[in-house]
């Protein structure tokens, strides 16, 4: 059975995300080159839905009102399925973001759809997605006639423009209804450390430093390096082991450094979200199968607490 | 208010895991320990201070799974939960997150819940979906990866944060009923209590069989599972400790990351 493949498109301070371009990717990996349909939905976004109908030649659902103008579970997944919940067969891409995690389930209820989440690639009609921390991959075959997927953010090369004729732009009005939740506000973060964002080289310590004592050696060895900072993963934040300020991942801090170091960090997809501008990557893990060590350029199959001291005493001697 | 939070029980680490190839799914070796997966602690934790700000709260903790998963119920109730609910299910391969929703969401439905709690994700399957899976099912607002909770007495409202990439947070204002999905940070979880040690070891734990729900027909399957592409890896550095420091050290020296 052929699948209609959407794309929802994600803007981030009225930008179109890198994500949406991957999407489209990634639809045409599935649908032997052809092209989606993107459902863009805000409240100003005609600027939007041109230049994504101009770089992508997609055709556009303009999907418009007021009550659109930050995500809203409710208004979005409403608007979005009275564009695709009358189709018989379609497949709805959305991004693995904290807008897609937290759509895709209700819209896929809505539609009576499977739900797919963190979707890495697809082969014919089979998902691939990573479970035990990376340590397996799953293959996930649909079984109903629509499927709802989310897919892992730089999992896909982003599409690049090619000369296409822009894609038609369709408007649809939605209209609010009353809903159970409010937008009370937005926070940005208070901690943010400008010195992992600046630092060459990052230094970067996950639950295998086993006892806060343990992040001298991370202290000492960063250290050694001219521009560097310390990161952390998040439960070493969790913990307050560290700031909140060091934390690296989707939902700390993205950075780019010449080097990373990661010592004893497991190589989670939401970890990993925050390297992958790092240009060389070191990683430090008694488990040879850590998902780390796939990003990684070289692998260190060691217990950094008794590694990191060896290290330690051979830079030492110059 | 009457809270329900949702614990999966987890393998402790991954390591002890091999797949099955008969059944193209991960089975467990008698080395595997399992424990509480542990967004579901921090769940756990905010039910239990939740119920410390309004006493007339109580706190059921719930599991789908076959057996074993009975032990992550006792522990919960060692923390605190006032009981704990064992939605029985034999089957210990690949279950959907559409199974396991349509479970809680049955066993919910009837009884009064002002709040459904769960995990933002299990770890091992990590599929981000459940929580909001039964929020569907049960036509109830939900809100995810939530860092903040306060319970608004006066008009018996929520008010969550929600965090999102960067850590920004968005707040919410939630009509109860209502699930939340909670991410790890929210609060700090707390140990078992002599006192709910000895309680939960004589509490019996509410036994329903999944047989005896309203189960959603699956819509996805899982046709195997298999150990990742191994082309995709670093070089992976040999000989001894020693060596392989050294190795590292010129290494840096090489790439000029040392003076
Ligand atoms: C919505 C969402 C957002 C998230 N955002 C982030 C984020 O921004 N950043 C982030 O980091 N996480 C984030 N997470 C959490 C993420 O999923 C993982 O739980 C987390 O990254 C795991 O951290 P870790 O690698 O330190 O710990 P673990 O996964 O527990 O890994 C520890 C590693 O240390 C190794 N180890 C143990 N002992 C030693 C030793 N002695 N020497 C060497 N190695 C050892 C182990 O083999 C293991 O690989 C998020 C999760 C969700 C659901
Ligand atoms: N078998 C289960 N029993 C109880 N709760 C579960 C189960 N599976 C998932 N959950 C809950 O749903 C959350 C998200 O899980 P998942 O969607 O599998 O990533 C977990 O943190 C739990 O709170």
């Amino acid at each position: 059975m052929d699948r209609e493949a959407f794309i929802v498109a994600e803007l981030q301070q009225g930008r179109i995300t890198q994500e949406t371009l991957e999407l489209v990717s990634f639809a045409r990996g599935y649908a032997g080159g052809r092209l989606p349909a993107v459902l863009l939905t805000g409240r100003n976004i005609g600027e939007q839905a041109a230049e994504l109908s101009e770089k992508t030649g997609c055709a556009i659902y303009q999907i418009q009102g007021d009550h659109l103008e930050v995500y809203s579970l409710e208004a979005y997944c409403a608007a979005i399925a009275e564009v695709v919940s009358e189709r018989p067969s379609a497949l709805v891409i959305l991004p693995h973001s904290s807008m897609g995690s937290d759509l895709a389930p209700r819209l896929a209820v809505k539609m009576e759809a499977a739900c797919i989440t963190a979707v890495e690639t697809v082969q014919g009609k089979t998902f691939i997605r990573s479970v035990c921390s990376g340590r397996y991959t799953a293959e996930i075959v649909p079984i109903a006639q629509s499927v709802v997927i989310t897919v892992l953010p730089g999992a896909c090369p982003p599409h690049t423009p090619e000369s296409c004729p822009p894609g038609p732009i369709t408007k649809v009005q939605a209209t609010p209804r009353p809903g159970r939740t409010r937008i009370l506000g937005i926070k940005e973060p208070l901690h943010r450390d400008s010195a992992v964002k600046e630092a060459e080289v990052i230094v970067s310590a996950g639950r295998g430093v086993g006892k806060k004592e343990n992040l001298s050696l991370i202290r000492e060895l960063a250290a050694f390096f001219p521009h560097s900072a310390v990161g952390a993963s998040r439960p070493l934040c969790d913990m307050g082991w560290l700031e909140y300020g060091r934390q690296i991942g989707s939902t700390g801090q993205t950075v780019t450094p010449k080097l990373y170091i990661a010592c004893g960090i497991s190589g989670a997809i939401q970890h990993v979200a925050g390297i992958r501008g790092a240009q060389l990557v070191v990683a430090i893990n008694t488990d040879p199968e850590a998902a780390i060590f796939r990003i990684s350029h070289f692998c260190i199959v060691e217990d950094l607490t008794t590694f990191i001291p060896v290290l330690l005493e051979e830079l030492k001697k110059g | 208010m009457k809270i329900l939070v949702c614990i999966k029980q987890v393998p402790d680490s991954s390591e002890t895991l091999e797949l099955n190839p008969s059944t193209g799914w991960i089975t467990y070796n008698p080395f595997t320990v399992f424990r509480m997966n542990r967004f579901d602690e921090y769940a756990l934790e905010e039910a239990l201070q939740l119920r410390e700000q309004d006493p007339g709260t109580s706190v059921h903790a719930l599991s789908v799974g076959p057996e074993r998963v009975s032990s992550t119920l006792r522990r919960a109730m060692e923390m605190g939960s006032d009981c704990g609910v064992h939605l029985l299910m034999q089957q210990d391969e690949y279950i959907s997150p559409v199974t396991v929703a349509s479970a809680i969401a049955s066993y919910a439905r009837t009884r009064g819940y002002d709040l459904i709690i769960t995990g933002v994700m299990a770890e091992d399957d990590m599929a981000c979906m459940t929580g909001q899976l039964v929020a569907a099912i049960l036509d109830l607002p939900s809100a995810t990866s939530v860092i903040r909770v306060d319970h608004r007495t006066h008009d018996g409202s929520l008010e969550v944060d929600r965090e999102i990439e960067g850590g920004t947070r968005i707040s919410l204002l939630m009509d109860l009923p209502a699930v939340i999905t909670v991410q790890s940070g929210i609060n700090i979880p707390r140990y078992p209590s002599l006192s709910n040690v000895l309680r939960a070891r004589s509490q019996p734990l509410e036994l329903v069989r999944i047989e005896d729900l309203d189960i959603v027909p699956v819509r996805e399957s899982c046709s195997g599972v298999k150990s990742p592409d191994s082309s995709i890896q670093g070089v992976y550095i040999d000989g001894t400790l020693r060596e392989k420091a050294l190795w590292l050290k010129e290494l840096l020296h090489e790439r000029a990351f040392l003076p």
